[in-house]
């Protein structure tokens, strides 16, 4: 997997001590741990402690870490073993129940759910996605912004927003998804993806 | 083949799905993570949680609910001692067992740190209580520093 850059550099400027190359960590990852724990049905209040324990191993791990760009993967590995472990808590505290049960009580007995990986690494993906989206240029960043916005805008409306003639829309849109998909932290993403895919 | 990789209308949809998940995230719960860079220069060992009158039946049972009656108790455990915690109403009382003198610190997310005296029969306390997450962490002359994780009452 190839080293994002980005990643390698607030990594080893927060193990320097500098604040401000943390919260830009926590800010990247934040999202991801808490969708994490969203989707194991967390409550908010254990969802804070998940996210205080992660953060707390991380500081610890900060210094070990041998390869930055492996850090959306321990975050996600991580908060997931963190949430596996509250349901546990809680359930020692109740009477005891069939285990094999535990992993479907945990994510609901939806058939059509995606099977755990599988969330973890959609939930990896869209981290990837906010990281590349968050190097895009301002113009490209502000485009993409009002093309997702909720409620979705009509396409007169965010080229009046802009000041562009919409016809330039289309083309600029074209152009900012390929800056998009070609960013090196969603590349490296892919080559994981792809990877995955592969021994499936 | 298709996919978000290669289909713009994909990439776009999983763009959404991804700032929405952004913008899902409560700002407290990033604040809360951006503070705990405060720990990192702290070299405490973590003291073990042995014991947590939450979670057993028979403790407390029947106690008068008063300002001075304790509605929690906890036992920590670290490298050379023990650390018995009251939590009542009025606020928290401990004692270092083998008791020696120290200083004990509370640290509330987001708040300044409380510092008090251990005393030499290993006592301190803090009042009023916390009113969110905390943390208890102890500097003993000679037996380190130990810290809890996080606490919630």
């Amino acid at each position: 997997m190839r080293d994002d850059p980005v990643i390698v550099d607030l990594v080893r400027r927060a193990r320097a001590g500098d604040q401000a190359a943390w919260d830009e960590i926590v800010e990247r990852f934040a999202p991801l741990v808490w969708a994490i724990c969203m989707r194991h049905r967390l409550s908010p209040a254990d969802a804070d402690d998940v996210g205080q324990s992660l953060w707390m191993g991380l500081l610890e791990h900060l210094g070990s870490l041998r390869e930055p760009a492996a850090l959306p993967g321990w975050i996600a590995t991580t908060t997931r073993r963190e949430c596996l472990k509250v349901h546990d808590d809680a359930r020692r505290r109740q009477v005891p129940v069939d285990p094999a049960a535990a992993e479907e009580e945990v994510l609901g007995a939806d058939p059509t759910a995606a099977p755990v990986d599988e969330g973890l690494l959609a939930e990896e993906r869209r981290a990837a996605v906010r990281a590349a989206f968050a190097g895009l240029a301002p113009q490209c960043r502000r485009l993409l912004a009002l093309l997702v916005s909720d409620p979705p805008l009509p396409y007169v409306r965010i080229a009046e927003i802009l000041g562009v003639p919409v016809g330039g829309l289309g083309p600029t849109r074209a152009r900012c998804l390929e800056k998009l998909r070609r960013s090196q932290t969603l590349a490296a993403f892919l080559e994981l993806d792809g990877a995955e895919r592969g021994v499936r | 083949m298709t996919g978000w990789w290669n289909d713009d209308d994909e990439l776009q949809e999983l763009l959404r799905e991804a700032l929405a998940e952004q913008r899902d995230t409560p700002a407290r719960f990033v604040e809360a993570g951006k503070a705990s860079f405060a720990w990192r220069s702290i070299d405490a060992e973590l003291a073990a949680l042995s014991y947590d009158s939450v979670g057993d039946a028979s403790a407390l049972a029947g106690v008068r609910q008063t300002d001075h009656a304790a509605i929690r108790e906890l036992t920590f455990a670290f490298r050379d001692a023990t650390v018995h915690v009251q939590i009542a109403r009025g606020g928290l009382h401990g004692q270092v067992v083998p008791p020696r003198r120290g200083e004990a610190e509370l640290h509330v997310e987001g708040r300044p740190v409380r510092t008090t005296e251990v005393d030499d029969q290993g006592w301190f306390s803090f009042a009023p209580l916390p009113a969110t997450a905390f943390r208890l962490l102890w500097r003993i002359p000679g037996g380190g520093t130990a810290m809890t994780d996080r606490l919630t009452l």
